[in-house]
């Protein structure tokens, strides 16, 4: 997963759905080791702030 | 540092848990993680009267922006039905100003408040929650507390550092997007909610009016199609009306978590899932229940025993008090998810002529004899 630098509206929705607790918003929504790419946070992003990692 | 009651959260849960806990003479300290309090807004600031019964003050001029008498519910295919009343009437605040006032109000009763106040973890002994670690301005500081109160909204990281299950599914979470708008024509006595697959999978938009042409214009969608974003902008985009804010957020439609509170920690709000899952409302119920965590957290303090065992009470509390009415709308928003745009537009006719805070059971069910397939998902309600 790879947050768009500019994109984040800091409202956290991401983070309450990650499966694996690997989001953090912190000014802005931080990436912690361990995603495993699996797209859910995309989903719920108002902004389209997160795509998977190629 | 130490006091008895730590909130984290500064929004209307955390000034809400605060002044409660303070007004029953504990000290309280909130900590915000944002430098003002009141933004960024994550609210279409609709709520009814019973959010000012609840927390025992008048609804003042200052942040109230508009009264609304009823609300019209616009179908796919533009049938229109207007519900007049009841949970249809209320007001739309001015949710900076609102926040704020509590803040300020909390503030009186004596709780401290610090901003630019990050928490970052929890401070456990024995499986107890004792504390939070913040982060204040780069610093790290230990604040021990005897009683925590998560009021930190739909990320809740409280919770889950304190060992409750906090994770929800996608289509458990509404993603929203609104713009408060200058120049939106339209009767401001009234709220517009408008439906369909096209306009909002999952969800519905609204119109909330603040008066003189400035109003809410927002949608929450549950969709893989598109962004809230990008049907927000198809949904204003023949409105001939001007942004001056947007709004985005998520919010919870799973019912409230399965635990809200555990050794030394209660969870409120938005954190805790206390928002009606069929219309996603948060403000009177967040109220009710934080008030409660308040006035328990105190009560912990002062008989001492701040253990699961005692604040389990809050729990109690806050179901005798709106239990039935969340698992009511949970219930509602499972038969609502059924719905085809055929069914809402069926629904629109009926509810063109029928008044649902009237409405006779022969009506109802000749309507329903003749749509057999709402029928089928409305007879799990009956």
């Amino acid at each position: 997963m790879k947050p768009e630098p500019g994109k984040c509206g800091y409202c956290g929705a991401c983070v309450t759905v990650c499966p694996h607790a690997r989001l953090e918003l912190n000014n802005q929504v931080h990436l912690k080791k361990g995603c495993v790419n699996c797209g859910t946070c995309i989903i719920v992003c108002p902004l389209g702030a997160l795509k998977l990692e190629e | 540092m130490k006091y008895q009651v730590v909130v984290v959260g500064g929004r209307i849960g955390g000034s809400i848990s605060s002044l409660f806990a303070s007004k029953n003479d504990v000290n309280v300290l909130m900590i915000e993680k944002q430098q003002e309090i009141g933004v960024p807004v994550q609210c279409a600031e609709g709520t009814t009267a019973g959010t000012f019964h609840t927390l025992e003050m008048k609804p003042l001029k200052k942040y109230i922006a508009n009264k609304v008498k009823g609300a019209e519910l616009h179908a796919p295919n533009g049938t229109t039905a207007k519900i007049s009343g009841g949970m249809a009437e209320g007001y739309i605040l001015e949710r900076k100003i609102f926040d704020k006032h509590l803040a300020q109000e909390s503030a009186q009763a004596g709780t401290d408040i610090m901003l630019k106040t990050t928490a970052k973890d929890l401070i456990i002994n024995k499986g107890k929650v004792c504390g939070v670690v913040a982060e204040h301005l780069g610093q790290r500081i230990k604040i021990k507390a005897d009683v925590v109160i998560a009021a930190d909204g739909i990320e809740s990281n409280i919770a889950r550092l304190a060992g409750l299950n906090t994770l929800k599914k996608p289509y458990e979470i509404c993603s929203c997007a609104q713009y408060e708008m200058v120049g939106v024509d339209g009767d401001p006595n009234w709220l517009k909610f408008y439906f369909g697959t096209e306009m909002a999978p999952g969800g519905y938009a609204w119109i909330f009016p603040k008066g003189q042409g400035v109003a809410n214009v927002g949608l929450g969608i549950r969709s893989t199609e598109k962004t809230a974003y990008a049907y927000l902008e198809k949904f204003t985009s023949k409105m001939d009306a001007t942004p001056i804010e947007l709004n985005i957020g998520g919010v919870p439609l799973s019912g409230p978590m399965e635990k809200t509170f555990t050794d030394g920690l209660l969870v409120v709000g938005d954190a805790a899932g206390q928002v009606e899952p069929l219309t996603g409302g948060g403000i009177h119920t967040t109220a009710t229940c934080s008030r409660i965590a308040g006035e328990v957290a105190a009560q912990a303090v002062q008989e001492n025993d701040t253990s699961a065992s005692f604040l389990k009470k809050y729990e109690d509390l806050w179901k005798e008090k709106i239990g039935d009415t969340l698992d009511m709308s949970l219930k509602y928003r499972h038969v609502a998810d059924k719905l085809n745009d055929d069914d809402m537009n069926s629904l629109a006719e009926f509810l063109k002529y029928n008044n649902p805070n009237s409405l006779s059971k022969i009506s109802a069910l000749k309507f329903l004899g003749k749509h057999p397939h709402l029928l089928k998902h409305l007879k799990e309600l009956l």
